[in-house]
């Protein structure tokens, strides 16, 4: 059924937002049946490695408990795949009490050597429930997402203050007064000792010049 | 064989004691235990891993800060892994059924949309092999951790100050301090010396090179009622 020359149906990239095209092989399992009315599941013959695609050129490999218990055959699919294509590759496997002692090193073959995705489950349902959950993320929007996104406003001029205060025998009314006259941490850095000394007394003037250029 | 370093948050002797007293017996990797703030492990220049429990991992009520601290690693390092860990069974106890959530299915789909590595282990002990096999990755990429953890001395100051440089990680503030004689040769670097030195990447680099050139306005002060 495997066929090395079309590992990935072309084109399978473009996944409509809210859709999964499955292989053919998955019509009428206990999987596609969960699936239905959850999201929108096509079947496709020729899917080759893949199992289902989804949005955002990404793909669903499943590994079965059978697969794992009985060898490696596995394991080649996944390196043809990875070899094939620059699709994202999400393994889901089937982690259960007869295949848990196989899972530690397929883990580290998949994530650490391939550099795909892991995720286990349990059953069928579970997969069909992460499933589900894999396909609705990839149609939100990306913003909807809390682990991306732009980072927080920042207080440069608070985070600059407080960072000239770092330097030994500087405190806040000081920092203020030599961010006065050199406004930035360049200017700070490369000011001399007496245009330093202008500013501060003798003494902190050492200290702050004696910063820059020995530590 | 380059010594292999592993850095560890001074919190992690309390809650994980066997993935360090593992990494250092049985992996033989040195681990110097730092005040990471923010992160469990540093394995690399740019890798921090962090460590959550299955059942913390898995319950919405810490959903904030999950995302709080996986966002603060985001804009600290280039990677980040996060190791969700099998709860520990105190003796006597039996092991409570995992029940598999929406939240948590969830949760995994958005982190891996994020790109953030998510790994599975079922004890301290699997998830020191886990910090190990990681550590060597890196280091067969060239990013593994090469200065010394050791600051004394007046480069303590140098050190504390680049760490209070916004988002500078602990590593990127180590290589700082190492790597350059002082903190003017440091601030009159240009963006590639940075980035080569620091080991950090180009656009750390110019955050940096930025941060160093911001000209300073006292009324942009954030005022603290």
């Amino acid at each position: 059924m495997l066929n090395p020359t079309t590992p990935v149906r072309a084109g399978a990239s473009a996944v409509p937002y809210g859709h999964a095209i499955g292989s053919e092989k998955w019509r009428g399992t206990e999987l596609a049946h969960l699936l239905q009315g959850k999201i929108r599941l096509l079947f496709e013959d020729g899917l080759g490695l893949v199992d289902f695609h989804i949005a955002n050129r990404t793909c669903i490999l499943y590994i079965s408990e059978a697969d794992i218990v009985a060898g490696n055959a596995f394991k080649r699919r996944l390196v043809q795949f990875r070899k094939a294509c620059n699709l994202k590759g999400i393994v889901i496997v089937e982690k259960t009490r007869l295949s848990d002692q196989y899972l530690p090193p397929v883990q580290t073959f998949v994530v650490l050597e391939l550099g795909m995705v892991l995720l286990p489950v349990a059953n069928k349902s579970e997969a069909a429930q992460l499933l589900i959950n894999l396909v609705l993320e990839r149609s939100k929007e990306r913003t909807s997402n809390p682990f991306i996104g732009k980072k927080s406003c920042q207080f440069s001029s608070t985070n600059i203050l407080s960072t000239v205060q770092t330097i030994p025998g500087v405190g806040k009314v000081t920092a203020l007064q030599l961010l006065q006259h050199f406004p930035s941490i360049h200017q700070l850095a490369n000011a001399s000792h007496s245009q330093l000394e202008a500013v501060v007394g003798h003494g902190t003037a050492s200290n702050v010049h004696a910063f820059f250029t020995r530590t | 064989q380059p010594v292999s370093i592993v850095l560890a948050d001074s919190r992690e002797i309390a809650s994980g004691p066997e993935v360090i007293s593992c990494l250092k017996t049985v992996h033989k990797v040195k681990v110097e235990v730092c005040p990471l703030g923010g992160c469990d492990y540093i394995v690399s220049n740019r890798l921090a891993v962090e460590r959550k429990s299955l059942s913390d991992f898995s319950s919405g009520v810490n959903r904030s800060k999950l995302v709080e601290r996986v966002k603060n690693l985001q804009n600290l390092f280039e990677r980040v892994c996060l190791i969700v860990e099998k709860d520990r069974v105190k003796p006597g106890e039996t092991s409570r059924l995992f029940q598999r959530t929406k939240y948590y299915d969830s949760t995994l789909s958005a982190l891996t949309s994020a790109g953030v590595q998510i790994l599975f282990s079922s004890s301290q002990e699997e998830t020191a092999g886990l910090l190990k096999e990681l550590m060597q990755l890196e280091q067969r990429k060239r990013t593994a951790i090469t200065v010394p953890t050791q600051v004394t001395g007046n480069k303590q100051h140098a050190l504390r100050f680049y760490l209070s440089i916004p988002d500078v990680s602990y590593i990127a503030a180590l290589n700082l301090c190492h790597h350059f004689q002082s903190v003017k040769q440091m601030s009159g670097s240009s963006v590639d010396a940075i980035a080569k030195r620091a080991q950090v990447s180009r656009q750390k680099a110019e955050e940096i090179y930025r941060y160093v050139h911001h000209v300073f306005e006292a009324e942009m002060l954030q005022t603290r009622h």
